[in-house]
């Protein structure tokens, strides 16, 4: 029993960026399967989680969701404003099945078997991609707003994600902040050390404290010796440390690092879901650097 | 002789066993550093990984291996049964989910006071049941089903935690209260947890020369001029408090209290007020070896302590519960 719950609170403890999302890897093929022209656009669209529900609700017409997931509207899902008032539904067989859907969009929600069973059931499923990185983003959003028959809108979000790298490489010509490292802290007091986040600290002319690959707790011992220019702090709006009670991040090492650096506070729901606004945070990071150079914090 | 020899052996293997201890960790620092540091003289960087993460770390697995072997070790002097003990008898994991609860609904932020005192509470409830139980039978087996009965209770009640947890994080987080760790436990968590632990540890070394009348029988102590009654409410609160106390700093860790008093009751003559301090050294000692363990384990995530206690304390329970079949008691 102990050893399940292990399994599980480890695959649970990397999710945010979906570090799980490896085992579930993304059906492309279901995707460019789907890849209706508009006359077949998918009219009745279900959507089985909330990474799937940004998308859905980002590249669907509103008219045309059945249903969200039931945390489309919780705290850490970026377009939260927008799923009020749209009926939700748990990610069980027989609760979508019942509202006949024309197409099911997931990445994690209704299970491994999910996409099998609803295959069989007659209703194509459409999976989100794994994204690890910004380029990725841009191919899943291009594959996912192909399967929704939405092409166009798919097109215009990765022309605006591309308008929006290109201005904050533009500033970072005349900040030349390259030298500046940063340590991910999460609530949960796990970093990252390779993979999107990875990417987005680039992205942002920084360089990644975290040295070693993969979802990672907090460095403790090494931040005995070296310290972070800056603390990039995700998901401290949605979590509590008071919850996390397990967490490095409760270490008073850990906490002196957000109290003494200075702290680029990222919203958990930028950092929910490999998705466009990760954008929101690369965006975040870069004006973080531009200001604490402007105030003279970091040099 | 060996029994004399016993507390002053435990103690040192203790020191050497935190000194061990302190020497693991991600950052390699060779003995000199380490002795430069443990005496204050080490580097900036030495003196904070040594004195604020590591040793932190060791000295609360002791003192939660410590508060486990003396709970163990009073509640079977108590209930006159050597598989009595905090996790078989779901003391633990009253106090685990009494701790879980209290943070599930957000009271763990109002003060920091609040998670020891409902882990307290819960394993006092336990403790409280267990003892009214073993005043109406004196079977063995229906003490330990009742045990086993509030430890399933209590695994039900946390799983239904589990089940409405409302995100991955707070699930993670609760999953980790059955597990057990003393993983990045500072100066703050054993100062909240100190005072519980202490007083504890106290109230059960008061009651010390009852646990050696009970050997003979209740009758026999009451004969003594032992109040049964009062040796009752002091063992109980003292196993509450200190169990509840260790919980709220490592979670719920099983069968260190069977394991340290079964090892040192053979040196003591059988005596449960002899084997309280042993006990507790023993306990202190195992889990810190236990932890040890977890960090040079080359496993890709970090083993959970409960669980390596619990791979080395099950095939013990067993061993002792089948050793008084075949002894016939």
């Amino acid at each position: 029993m102990k050893t399940v719950l292990a399994a599980a609170y480890i695959c649970l403890a990397a999710l945010p960026l979906g570090s799980c999302g490896k085992t579930a890897a993304p059906n492309t093929s279901r995707a460019n399967q789907l890849a209706p022209s508009s006359p077949s656009r998918p009219m009745r669209v279900v959507s089985l989680d909330f990474c799937a529900d940004q998308y859905v609700l980002k590249l669907v017409e509103r008219g045309h969701i059945l249903a969200l997931s039931p945390d489309a509207g919780a705290p850490f899902s970026y377009l939260k404003d927008e799923a009020k008032g749209l009926p939700t539904v748990r990610s069980t067989a027989e609760d979508v099945m019942i509202l006949k859907p024309d197409l099911v969009v997931r990445s994690y929600g209704g299970g491994p078997n999910a996409e099998h069973f609803f295959t069989r059931a007659g209703i194509p499923v459409l999976n989100i991609g794994w994204a690890s990185n910004l380029e990725d983003i841009k191919r899943v959003t291009l594959e996912v707003a192909t399967g929704l028959g939405a092409q166009d809108k798919g097109q215009s979000l990765t022309a605006e994600i591309d308008k929006r790298l290109a201005a904050i490489a533009q500033g970072l010509q005349k900040r030349k902040a390259q030298d500046i490292n940063i340590l991910y802290m999460t609530p949960s007091g796990t970093t990252a050390g390779s993979g999107l986040i990875q990417d987005m600290i680039e992205q942002a002319g920084l360089k990644n404290f975290e040295t070693q690959p993969g979802w990672r707790s907090l460095p403790l011992e090494r931040l005995a010796y070296e310290q972070p220019d800056m603390v990039a702090a995700a998901f401290f709006d949605t979590n509590s440390l008071e919850k996390d009670r397990w967490s490095a991040m409760r270490h008073p090492l850990a906490r002196a690092q957000i109290q003494s650096r200075p702290t680029v506070a990222l919203n958990g729901s930028w950092m929910s879901c490999g998705a466009w606004f990760a954008l929101d945070a690369v965006e975040a990071l870069a004006n973080g650097v531009a200001i604490s150079k402007a105030s003279g914090s970091i040099h | 002789m060996l029994a004399r020899s016993l507390t002053p052996v435990l103690l040192m293997l203790t020191l050497a066993a935190i000194i061990v201890a302190c020497f693991l960790g991600s950052t390699p620092i060779n003995l000199e550093r380490i002795i430069a540091a443990l005496l204050g003289q080490g580097t900036a960087g030495d003196s904070l990984i040594v004195w604020h993460i590591r040793f932190p770390r060791a000295l609360a697995a002791f003192l939660v291996g410590a508060a486990l072997g003396a709970n163990g070790a009073a509640l079977q002097g108590l209930l006159r049964n050597p598989l009595a003990e905090p996790g078989v008898l779901g003391v633990s994991a009253s106090a685990s989910l009494a701790a879980a609860c209290v943070i599930y609904f957000g009271m763990a932020a109002t003060s920091p006071w609040i998670l020891p005192i409902s882990a307290i509470i819960g394993a006092l409830i336990a403790t409280a049941l267990i003892a009214a139980a073993a005043v109406r039978t004196s079977s063995v087996v229906t003490l330990i089903l009742v045990g086993v009965g509030l430890s399933s209770f209590a695994g039900a009640a946390m799983s239904l935690l589990l089940n409405i947890s409302p995100t991955p994080f707070s699930l993670a987080d609760m999953i980790n209260w059955t597990l057990g760790s003393v993983a990045n436990r500072s100066f703050d968590d054993i100062a909240l947890a100190a005072p519980f632990l202490a007083a504890g540890f106290l109230i059960l070394w008061m009651s010390r020369r009852g646990l050696s009348a009970l050997t003979l029988g209740e009758e026999a102590a009451s004969g003594l001029g032992v109040n049964l009654r009062r040796q009752r409410i002091l063992v109980v609160l003292g196993a509450g408090l200190a169990t509840g106390a260790s919980v709220s700093i490592a979670g719920a860790i099983g069968f260190v209290g069977i394991v340290a008093p079964h090892i040192v009751r053979p040196f003591v003559r059988h005596d449960p007020a002899r084997s309280l301090l042993p006990s507790a050294l023993l306990g202190g000692i195992f889990l810190i070896l236990a932890d040890i363990a977890v960090r040079i384990l080359p496993t890709q995530t970090e083993l959970k302590l409960g669980v390596v206690a619990a791979i080395f304390g099950a095939p013990a329970f067993i061993w002792i519960a089948m050793q008084r079949r075949s002894g016939g008691t």
